[in-house]
């Protein structure tokens, strides 16, 4: 196997849940090798999309192509290089983390038993899970559990790793830990994050997609996306009282809660009035925009 | 009002699933096939008591499985969605949240068995179902099943499932409850019933009613009963609803007491079950530093491929086994049976209650029922393949992490085949376990002979294929349907069809998936022809197997996609180059060897379903029983020239009849039928004959004579029959000639001459099917035409010369004129002294021979060598019957007498004319002869030499009823005089109970009279008692010379025959008038006698002798056709006995005249008895013998 870095390409994808619920409404992206971010609230069809990418779905239509791996009808040659970390899973609660990673690991090819133990060995390790290793899977923390689930996806050196919502369940300290892994990952394989959390992607991800009720709303370099933004964004503060009448007269895009008071950022490509104060976007501001319909494929008409 | 809100919503829940609705629609389906399967029996309406309930309870099992589903689904489904965070959380108590959530449970429960009763209603009324005629409509009768059996056995079965599921916290806990409430069903109170010979123990026991109250009580109800009573709650069944209900709630207490509405902290779920304080998980925090160092994951080498396929479902298959056995039930379930077998295994190894040498073939017969055999305990290993299979397709699923599995570079028939190697391996472990456990049993009875090889080959070679046939059905199945629990269900009724393909009317063993003609093995024998049939079945099933395995592979549920739609639209994409191959091969080795068994069986052999057999019988007596009265000469000499070829299975016989009209008119055609049909061919006639009716179908002929046969003219008949074993049939191999064990009757290769009645239909219902004239199944005792026939008419000398091979000895009838050997052939030539009736046996095989001599008769006794064990106890039964029967009854008719071991696994004995055949396993029981024991093999060999002067050539009693009385009725009280002799009354008493047993089972009051007998329960069990009572009243020495007597006025098939009527005539000669009562009771009535000795009070008087006074109850009671109970007077002489501590003779004994009712009898004894009563001997037909007596209340 050549360890030549191949993109992924999506194209026309779409799902319909026998419920009636659009999941992917044809969508195409292309994902080149490194670190790409899929963010999008709770339901936006992230989920489904990863569970597509990691084979456990098929599209009803539109194609999915690893290289030149076409992902449906291909499901065995894309797992032998996929790594997948589901959003929830469980685990036998019974078994003891190493021997079920061990288990994994034949289950992913490493048949050599001297290679399956220095691998299980050094993910043990390096998720942290070493000391714990002869305990029952049945005991462990959920933190533990994410861990021990990373320690599975990242079995056998995978080209493809897709992450679902990897760092909800983790601690500070072990998010920083995980997410380094995932960029040094980043080098050389396709690696998909999907999560709700903007910090997750802006400390990251190379790529990225804002993905919204089954659409790709934005499809973006995160520095360049947050650079366009630049001069659109103004931020004030007011009361809480008085933030509907703020919306009813301005894009707002986010508003939160700063000591007690209100702090909105509107999107407007020129200075909104009085009382506003221009401010350097991040990503979350992109990811804001995008969702109100500012920028992105879905500019929709602005209420006003 | 939580609970009330609780119940609702829950009840709402359950009922809107569709599951629910489907459960309730098997239900309903399973009453109207039943109902169209099962034809109640003569002069029961279809609608009847005994339907509705048997019905109900039987459905009753198929609902456990729902059941199971539901009750666990209320109990732990908040557990194992991972909501109970949020409910029980919230301020709900425990008795709102489990009550709330079991009385829905239980409502749903008890609607959707409310289908039962309902669809058994309902099927009746079905349009166009039939036409048969009904009782009219009786609520009670649905609603006292409903609410007496029904109803409560919901309710236990839900606070089982639900107490197990909600303690566990595993929906699937509740399916264990399930299989212990059948389990204790069908095998634990059938097996204490069986151990403890107490079949009360099953009504008391049992909690589904299976065997507690279909198989007791309700089978015994008379046919006006079945359409008349209703199930009533009294005596024991009483008691078990009590029993089971207190059960049922201590379990519910018991869930309240222990549940926690709380999150479970430890990882063992049998420590919810017992008390002890939770230990807090180790799972200590963390530092929360920030080591943001990088990870480096270690570079492997991944390699995809065969060999990886391999290791992959080894390693599948290691896990789910490692599952399996650590499961409760994974193997303390099999181990516990066999632990069980090995402690009781004096009780298992025995035959008719006499312990039997436990050799292996004897324990492998024990260990080794068929699949789909559920009344032995074993009958649980199919069940738990159904349950363990659905467990191991499920395990990702079950344990969350199948989106990590499915992921996985890993191909479907990688887990398909791990998880049934898995399965596999636990089978082996259970085999294993039953191996151990069967030699434990040999050890524990000393016995050393182990044959370990014979072990391994029937366990792991013959058992554990028909083992995992079935569980690859049933991971087949499971991988289908794709729904756990109607996974369970469809393999139930899978299973069901497997163990009763009668019960729907599939017969071809080409049709049961998983069948084959059966195999046996004897020690004689070995497996015989049988292994060779068995593999070509078993490879056609596994072929079969090959194919349901790619469907599975295909349609195997992986990733999202679990829509039957989605799986076949994903099942096209799998379908590649190889599977189309394994597809290929399968069909092709299904279509080859299924022509070739099909050949085998329908083109090589005759196959006949039994509507084919009955349809032949019919035919038989639609052609030919215009010809049942015509005049036929009487056969009355056979000669035999007899070529066996045992390595072949071939036999050929050149015959010579003698037949003689005895008539008094001219004979003008000779009939000659084939019963088996087994073609005979070359007839020729010693006097011009033609042929004018050559029947192959039925293989009947009729030759019609130049000169008819003058009444006292004689002519002869010579044929030829060839018997070969072509191939293989459809059932158990046939074994006429097998290498060491060839043994055929008359009845197996020879034809008949004349119309043979018993070639016809004698059920009254088909007879109706097939528009044949009604008849008695025999015909009536004062019917004068018939009282003229006996069973056969043949009154033949036989003489055979019969070869085989060089390292076999032949056997027939006869005196042993000369043996010799010509070439590689073993000869001998056999010839009776006289007549010997016209049945016979011949057989050959390596055997051993004794000789001895008695009184000028010649004894050869032919065993098997290594069953040498009963061979001086049965010479010693032998002489000591000859002897005892000559002198009591008048001489043994033979210079000759034969005893030889028939090759295979019966356990008795049987006789014709001057020779004794008795089975293999009757050579392996090992009596104890002492005082206190029981020699029954004695026994049996004093019975069969019995019959030399009761039936066979001797007493010829005509065909009517009662005719079995003077058979074997005479055979068994003939016999116990034998054994008493021998024995004395220690050993007689232990038969009479054996006797009296069968009293006890469960069957119908309802029978008929000793004259009229027409069951072999009243030839054997009520005929001996009936006389040894008699012998006991009017001495030993009156009943035998009455005997002897009957036997002296008739000749062997002269008129007129002997009947019932003629023995009570005999008997009444010898009766006083005082006693003619008890004759007429014992003979002409269905007579019960009900005596209870209540209470023993002693009291010494001046002189030193003590006062007896007992206080007694007697009723005599009859029970006419139809089971009503019609009390008599009484004025009974009864025996009064009282016996001194520790002693067997009666300190008294002496008839008393009872009265009905309550009464006193005052007795004077020299010494102070210990117990006393009335008939302590047992004289009487009286169902509890354990109140005759009473022991003496101490003050």
């Amino acid at each position: 196997m050549d360890n030549h870095p191949v993109g992924l390409t999506i194209r026309n994808v779409s799902k319909t849940y026998p419920n009636g619920v659009e999941a992917l409404n044809n969508i195409s992206l292309d994902i080149p090798p490194g670190m790409y971010g899929l963010l999008g609230p709770n339901g936006a069809g992230k989920s489904t999309l990863m569970r597509t990418l990691a084979t456990l779905q098929e599209p009803d239509e539109g194609q999915l192509f690893l290289g030149d791996i076409d992902m449906v009808n291909q499901k065995d040659a894309v797992r032998q290089t996929l790594g997948y970390l589901p959003q929830e899973f469980g685990v036998y609660p019974k078994a003891t983390a190493e021997s079920l990673l061990d288990y994994f690991a034949v289950l992913k090819g490493i048949t050599s038993r001297a290679a399956r133990k220095e691998t299980t060995e050094v993910l043990l390790k390096q998720t942290n899970l070493w000391d714990k290793r002869k305990q029952k899977l049945g005991g462990y923390s959920g933190g533990m559990r994410q861990r021990f689930g990373v320690a599975v996806a990242l079995l056998g050196n995978p080209r493809l790793l897709i992450v679902d919502e990897p760092t909800a369940g983790l601690d500070p300290a072990e998010r920083v830990r995980f997410l380094n892994l995932l960029s040094e990952l980043g080098e050389a394989s396709v690696v998909i994050l999907s999560t709700h959390i903007v910090d997750d992607v802006s400390e990251l991800c190379t790529n990225m997609a804002i993905i919204n009720q089954g659409q790709i709303l934005l499809e973006a370099q995160p520095l360049s996306a947050v650079a366009a933004l630049k001069g659109h964004i103004w931020r004030k503060l007011t009361d809480k009282q008085d933030l509907h009448a703020l919306k009813q007269a301005h894009p707002v895009i986010s508003a939160k809660l700063l000591s007690g008071r209100t702090l909105a950022h509107v999107y407007n490509p020129e200075m909104p009035g009085n009382g506003f104060e221009l401010v350097e976007p991040n990503l979350e501001d992109v990811y804001f925009s995008t969702m109100a319909g500012h920028i992105g494929n879905q500019k929709r008409e602005i209420a006003r | 009002m939580k609970l009330w809100k609780i119940f609702r919503f829950e009840f709402t829940y359950l009922v809107q699933r569709i599951t629910t609705w489907l459960y309730g629609a098997v239900l309903l389906l399973f009453t109207l096939v039943m109902n169209l399967l099962i034809s109640p029996g003569d002069g029961i309406y279809a609608n009847n008591t005994f339907h509705i309930t048997a019905i109900t309870v039987i459905g009753g099992l198929i609902w456990l499985v729902i059941g199971a589903a539901i009750a666990g689904e209320a109990a732990a489904r908040d557990v194992k969605m991972r909501m109970h965070p949020l409910t029980f959380t919230t301020p709900v108590t425990k008795r709102d949240y489990l009550g709330g959530r079991f009385l829905a449970a239980f409502a749903v429960n008890a609607i959707l068995i409310l289908s039962l009763p309902l669809g058994v209603l309902l099927s009746f009324y079905v349009p166009g179902l039939d036409g048969e005629a009904l009782l009219p409509f009786r609520p009670w009768a649905y609603l006292s099943v409903y609410f007496l059996i029904a109803l409560p056995n919901t309710f236990i079965a839900t606070a089982l499932q639900f107490g197990l599921a909600a303690l566990s916290r595993q929906v699937m806990a509740s399916y264990l409850a399930s299989l212990l409430l059948a389990l204790v069903a069908q095998v634990f109170a059938v097996a204490t019933a069986k151990l403890f010979g107490n079949w009360d123990l099953v009504k008391l026991v049992d909690p589904v009613g299976v065997a507690g109250i279909i198989g007791s009580d309700l089978a015994t109800w008379t046919a006006s009963e079945k359409n008349t009573r209703l199930v009533t709650l009294d005596g024991l069944f009483l008691w078990n609803r009590v029993l089971w209900l207190s059960v049922a709630i201590g379990t519910l207490v018991l869930t309240y007491v222990r549940f926690k509405l709380a999150t479970v902290v430890t990882d063992s779920w049998w420590s919810r079950f017992i008390w002890r304080t939770n230990v807090q998980d180790k799972t200590a925090a963390e530092p929360a530093v920030a080591k943001a160092t990088g990870i480096r994951v270690p570079s492997v080498q991944r390699t995809f491929g065969v060999a990886t396929y391999l290791r992959q479902t080894l390693r599948i298959a290691w896990i789910s086994f490692t599952k399996l056995a650590r499961h409760p039930v994974g193997l303390t379930g099999v181990g516990a049976i066999a632990l069980v077998s090995a402690i009781f295994g004096y009780r298992i190894m025995t035959q008719f209650d006499i312990p039997m040498l436990p050799v292996t073939r004897q324990v492998l017969a024990y260990l080794t029922p068929p699949v789909g055999n559920l009344s032995t305990p074993w009958g649980i290993i199919p069940l738990m393949i159904i349950y363990f299979m659905g467990e191991l397709v499920w395990q990702e699923r079950d344990a969350g992490f199948s989106d990590l599995a499915d992921a996985a570079p890993v191909p479907e028939w990688v887990f398909l085949t791990g998880k049934f190697l898995g399965l596999g391996l636990i089978l082996i472990a259970w085999l294993v376990l039953m191996m151990a456990g069967g030699i434990a049993m040999q050890l524990g009875l000393d016995y050393d002979g182990l044959e370990i090889g014979l072990y391994l080959q029937t366990l792991f070679g013959l058992q554990l294929i028909d083992y995992l046939l079935f569980a690859l059905l049933a991971l087949v199945v499971h991988v289908v349907v794709n729904q756990k629990q109607i996974g369970h269900l469809v393999m139930l009724l899978v299973f069901s069809l497997m163990a009763f393909p009668s019960l729907f009317r599939v017969e071809h063993r080409l049709l049961i998936f998983g069948a084959d003609p059966g195999w046996w093995y004897s020690d004689m024998r070995g497996f015989g022809p049988t292994l060779g049939p068995w593999l070509w079945f078993k490879v056609y099933w596994i072929a079969w197997t090959l194919l349901l395995a790619v469907g599975a592979g295909l349609l195997w549920a992986r990733g999202r996609e679990q829509r039957l739609k989605e799986r076949l639209k994903v099942a096209q994409r799998r379908f590649s180059r190889s599977t189309a191959w394994i597809t290929l091969l399968a069909l092709g080795l299904i279509l080859s060897l299924g022509s070739f068994i099909f050949y085998n069986t329908n083109v090589l052999n005759e196959y006949q379903s039994s509507a084919d057999l009955a349809e032949r019988k019919a035919e038989y007596e639609r052609r030919y029983g215009q010809y049942r009265n015509t005049p036929q000469p009487q056969l009355k000499a056979i000669k035999l020239h007899v070529d066996i070829y045992p390595e072949r299975q071939h036999v050929k016989i050149r015959a010579a009849y003698t037949l003689v009209n005895t008539s008094t008119l001219p004979i003008d055609s000779i009939h000659v039928g084939s019963v088996s049909g087994i073609a005979f061919s070359e007839v020729t006639f010693n006097r011009p004959a033609a042929a004018v009716r050559i029947d192959n179908e039925l293989i009947h002929h009729i030759y019609a004579l130049k000169q008819p046969l003058r009444p006292g003219d004689s002519l002869q008949l010579n044929f030829i029959v060839h018997y070969q074993q072509h191939g293989f049939g459809n059932s158990s191999t046939n074994t006429l000639v097998v290498k060491n064990g060839t043994y055929f009757t008359n009845y197996d290769l020879m034809p008949a001459i004349g119309y043979q009645p018993y070639r016809e239909l004698t059920d009254a219902v088909i007879r109706k099917t097939y528009k044949l004239a009604a008849r008695p199944v025999i015909p009536s005792l004062y019917d004068r035409e018939a009282r003229k026939k006996p069973a056969s008419t043949d009154q033949a000398t036989f003489e055979a010369i019969v070869s085989t091979v060089k390292g076999e000895v032949a056997v027939a009838p006869g005196v042993l004129l000369r043996t010799w050997t010509a070439g590689d052939r073993r000869y001998v030539h056999f010839k009776t002294d006289t007549s010997i009736g016209g049945e016979y046996a011949i057989l050959s095989g390596k055997y051993r021979v004794q000789e001895k001599e008695w009184n000028g008769v010649s004894i050869r006794m032919y065993y098997h060598p290594d069953h040498a064990l009963n061979i001086d106890r049965m010479l010693q039964s032998v002489k000591a019957s000859m002897a005892y029967y000559t002198e009591q009854f008048g001489p043994y008719p033979y210079r000759h007498f034969t005893v030889i071991e028939r090759a295979g696994n019966g356990g008795g004995a049987s006789a014709d004319a001057s020779i004794i055949y008795y089975g293999e396993q009757y050579s392996l029981m090992n009596p104890d002869d002492g005082p206190d024991g029981f020699d029954l093999p004695y026994y049996i060999l004093a019975h069969e030499v019995a019959h030399q002067w009761w039936g066979l050539s001797r007493l010829t009693p005509a065909n009517v009823e009662g005719g079995g009385v003077l058979i074997e009725g005479l055979a068994v009280y003939s016999g116990m005089q034998v054994l008493e002799k021998a024995y004395g009354e220690r050993h007689l008493r232990r038969y009479l109970t054996y006797l009296h047993s069968s009293y006890e089972l469960p069957r119908s009051l309802a029978s008929a009279s000793l004259l009229q007998a027409n069951e072999d329960f009243l030839y054997y069990r009520k005929g001996g008692l009936a006389l040894y009572a008699l012998s006991k009243y009017l001495g030993k020495e009156e009943v035998n010379g009455a005997l002897g007597s009957l036997l002296q006025k008739h000749h062997s098939g002269a008129l007129p025959l002997p009947t019932t009527l003629d023995l009570y005539q005999e008997i009444q000669q010898v009766t006083p008038d005082s006693l003619n009562y008890l004759l007429n009771d014992l003979f002409k009535k269905n007579m019960y006698w009900r005596l209870k000795t209540e209470k023993l009070a002693v009291a010494q008087t001046k002189a030193g002798q003590w006062q007896v006074t007992m206080n007694v109850q007697a009723q005599k009671v009859l029970i006419d056709s139809i089971g009503t109970e019609h009390e008599m007077p009484m004025n009974d002489w009864l025996e009064v006995g009282l016996y001194e501590k520790g002693a067997d003779k009666p300190l008294y004994l002496q008839m008393h005249c009872i009265q009905s009712g309550k009464q006193t009898i005052n007795v004077t004894v020299p010494r102070k008895p210990d117990r006393g009563g009335i008939d302590p001997n047992f004289l009487m037909i009286d169902l509890r013998l354990d109140d005759n007596m009473v022991q003496l209340e101490e003050e």
